[in-house]
């Protein structure tokens, strides 16, 4: 017998062994989909512990000035990251540079909130968010969910058409709610139609400094952008807004703006838009590049649409726009090749304040009104392009094929859906699954909390024939619109890296210090389990003596590598707070105007001897 | 002597060429590990030994031990890692000295320092959990009993189970060992 033989026979018979002890055979592929028929609604909304949601769903939090985060199918609340209002419970907007970045605003209204684009497809990198209430914009850094830069918005008040990016970022655009006269100077009302614009704005973002910065805005006509998209692939360097209020009227906007039977939906070319300022065909007004539409013609044109339409979504290929009509029964399905058409052949039915109405039987393909569906909102798209419109007067989801105007199915919603939210609904590439209806009522549908109730989000199953809706969950004050996006797609860091060029960071116990001068006293300290030491070599390494009138400085690392383990830093009775995530330096500054002695604690439950992590700041007397 | 005139094979001579080669190679793999896992630490923590430096989530596991009052890992504290790669490449040297020789009796040397330096490795590393585990500050805020981890296998201590494994590092010795006992066999005298 050779040799090899009993070796390899060994060998072969071990090997065969160890496969079936341990190797897993069964199939992984996801069951959700397949099973969807056959699962109760528990079942499809049940994420077992241990098992992670497929998707995040990003919800703005309206006039709290934040941004929730869910997940789903479970509809679980895991985050809320503050961004437009200060936060306690993470110090944002009492350390130093959250507190530069809000500006000194103490709320703020966050709308519509945009993820970051790469040819069409969300990237998980940026979620983008305006606010309405103070005019500012805003970018979340989805490896922490922290705000790192936040603008204000000059010429212009409340950005709610916004945020929509263009399909590779280029562009973040803004266009505004209210009309006001530039420079938000007075001028009399009756002036308005004269003196007052409605200004949109074209934000672009560094990347690798987390800097937003307004390359230029549009003076367009005084009237109110509501909402807007950005073109897909045919129609990329384009983008389409509605309006309402083209009767520029000035009060009671409810019956005075209600009016005419035709508003315009706005379309514009941010290419040309950009040539224009590359060619100096702009004016400089109050700092701000502003190209006037009526002077510098070639890029803007309008649509007529029916009345005080809310929503414009551009189809996933990109060569449709539908208009949600809110107080016309009526989406509107517009075409791009037809509109482009339209300009090429100058069809145009005059101009409106200087810019050139298109014909709307020219542009419009069809007009589709399900019976008795009243209040079309705002509409999201599946994986085979079908097309979902919330109802927000008659309560329902409809869902319908905006290639023939079919409606192909109806369900209640609990109650006045604003927006819905379908999985990447609003990409050139959406999931399908999963849609979510947010709901501006809810009335009966939770325990009472008295005459105000909170709003409601409704999970709908998009996966079967027929829409189903298999979960509803209580939501703070205020989902407007939301992104869903695949969970793999977002790449969170675990802790901060260490920052060799942050002067401000000190990785080792041994080089931290007090640092004075003049009347200012700079701390470089460290937080770990369990301690504060804001200097090695002092008798007490966690007590800070400073003098009554001293400006104080703490810059604090937390030198625990360790994902989750926060810590905290408050100053008892000087009504400060912090946190610094693992790897984190942060800065808090204040005036010790108070004389006296105030006990320094860690806020963020960190270990079992977190009670212990005290120290003292003594502020002697004048 | 008789057997120092003996002479290895030229098949033996490769194989301790080999073994000096895999001794070598040793040096970039890490050779022995201890893992941690407490009800926090599902993914667990742990500490990777290399000849001559150190890995792994050693801060974390220091900030944790501080609480039962156990000194630090760092590089410092360890001054085998500075000298240990010089003394694992000389025993390369000489077990590839010795296959170029080919010399039973160096063989015997060799097998002799090498089997002598295992022995005082495995003490050393004893030593160094013995010395770990039992010299705790006694102004540690949690007071637990000396222990001493075991140099292979599994230990308790408060929410913790560890495990000290080998890792490829110390495989590789071990076959770089068996490579040079395979020669002594296989040239016995007949």
């Amino acid at each position: 017998m050779k040799k090899w033989i009993p070796i390899a026979t060994g060998l072969l018979a071990g090997f065969m062994t160890a496969a079936i002890s341990f190797a897993d055979f069964s199939n992984h592929s996801n069951t959700v989909a397949a099973n969807s028929d056959t699962k109760s609604n528990a079942e499809k909304v049940y994420v077992p512990f241990g098992q992670k949601d497929e998707y995040y769903l990003f919800a703005s939090g309206g006039h709290s000035g934040q941004m929730f985060i869910y997940g789903v199918p479970s509809m679980r609340e895991i985050r809320t990251i503050p961004v437009f209002s200060p936060d306690p419970a993470t110090g944002y907007g009492f350390d130093s540079e959250s507190k530069k970045m809000l500006g000194g605003y103490t709320w703020g209204d966050l709308h519509h909130p945009a993820l970051s684009e790469t040819n069409g497809d969300y990237n998980g990198k940026f979620m983008f968010a305006t606010d309405v209430g103070n005019s500012r914009a805003a970018v979340v850094d989805l490896k922490t969910f922290t705000t790192k830069d936040i603008i204000k918005i000059p010429n212009t008040s409340g950005p709610h058409c916004a945020a929509f990016v263009t399909q590779n970022t280029e562009y973040m655009f803004l266009p505004t709610r209210f009309a006001t006269p530039l420079g938000q100077k007075y001028e009399p009302l009756d002036q308005y139609s004269k003196k007052y614009r409605g200004v949109m704005s074209a934000v672009t973002f560094d990347e690798k400094k987390e800097k937003l910065h307004i390359a230029y805005q549009v003076a367009l006509p005084p009237w109110s952008y509501d909402l807007s998209d950005a073109g897909k692939k045919s129609s990329g360097d384009w983008a389409v807004m509605t309006t309402y209020n083209t009767e520029e009227a000035t009060s009671t906007l409810e019956i005075n703006a209600s009016q005419a039977d035709r508003d315009y939906i706005v379309l514009f070319n941010w290419k040309q838009l950009a040539q224009m300022v590359k060619d100096g065909k702009y004016e400089n007004v109050g700092g701000q590049k502003m190209i006037f539409p009526e002077k510098e013609k070639g890029a803007i044109y309008l649509i007529p649409v029916a009345k005080s339409p809310h929503g414009v979504d551009v189809t996933p290929d990109g060569k449709r726009f539908i208009a949600a009509g809110k107080l016309a029964p009526t989406m509107t399905v517009f075409s791009f090749a037809k509109a482009f058409k339209a300009i090429e052949n100058k069809d145009f039915a005059g101009e409106r304040n200087g810019i050139p109405v298109l014909q709307y039987k020219s542009v419009m393909e069809r007009e589709v009104n399900p019976e008795n569906a009243l209040g079309p909102l705002h509409t999201q798209f599946d994986d085979k392009g079908m097309a979902y419109t919330t109802m927000f007067i008659s309560s329902e989801i409809v869902k319908w094929n905006p290639n023939t105007g079919e409606t192909l199915d109806r369900v209640p919603v609990q109650y006045s859906p604003g927006h819905s939210v379908a999985a990447e609904g609003d990409t050139v590439a959406p999931d399908g699954k999963y849609l979510v209806a947010l709901n501006k009522l809810s009335k009966d549908s939770y325990l009472s909390v008295g005459p105000s109730h909170p709003e409601s989000m409704q999970l709908i199953d998009l996966s079967g024939k027929k829409m189903k809706v298999i979960q509803s969950v209580p939501a703070n004050p205020e989902p407007h619109y939301a992104q869903m996006i695949k969970a793999d797609k977002i790449k969170t860091i675990n802790v901060y890296p260490k920052d060799p060029n942050n002067p401000d960071a000190v990785y080792k116990q041994k080089d931290t210090r007090i640092v004075r001068k003049g009347n200012e006293v700079h701390v470089y300290g460290i937080a770990m389990r369990s301690r504060f030491i804001f200097d090695h070599s002092a008798k007490r390494p966690d007590s800070v003596e400073v003098n009554q009138g001293d400006k104080v400085f703490f810059h604090l690392t937390n030198i625990d590598f360790d994902e989750d383990i926060t810590h905290g830093f408050a100053i008892n009775n000087y009504n400060l707070n912090m946190e610094v995530q693992p790897g984190q330096t942060n800065t808090i500054e204040f005036t010790a105007d108070k004389a006296g002695t105030y006990p320094i604690y860690c806020t963020n439950f960190c270990s079992a001897l977190h009670q212990e992590m005290t120290g003292y700041l003594l502020v002697k007397p004048k | 002597m008789i057997v120092s005139k003996s002479k290895l094979s030229i098949g033996s001579s490769i194989l301790l060429s080999f073994s000096a080669v895999l001794i070598v190679v040793s040096l970039f793999y890490p050779w022995w590990e201890m893992q941690f896992f407490a009800p926090q630490y599902p993914e667990g923590l742990n500490i990777i030994v290399y000849p001559n430096k150190l890995t792994g989530q050693i801060d974390i596991v220091n900030g944790l031990n501080h609480y039962i009052g156990m000194s630090n890992f760092s590089e410092e504290n360890f001054p085998e890692l500075r000298y240990l790669p010089f003394v694992i490449g000389g025993l390369a040297g000489f077990t590839l000295l010795v296959g170029l020789l080919r010399k039973q009796k160096l063989l015997y040397m060799l097998i002799g320092i090498f089997s002598l330096g295992g022995i005082l490795g495995v003490y050393d590393l004893y030593r160094w959990l013995h010395d770990f585990g039992t010299n705790l500050s006694p102004k540690a805020p949690i007071k637990v009993k000396p222990f001493v981890p075991p140099v292979l296998g599994h230990n308790k201590l408060a929410n913790f189970n560890t495990y000290s494994i080998l890792e490829t590092g110390s495989y590789l010795i071990l076959a770089a060992f068996v490579l040079m006992l395979i020669p002594l066999w296989k040239d016995r005298k007949k």
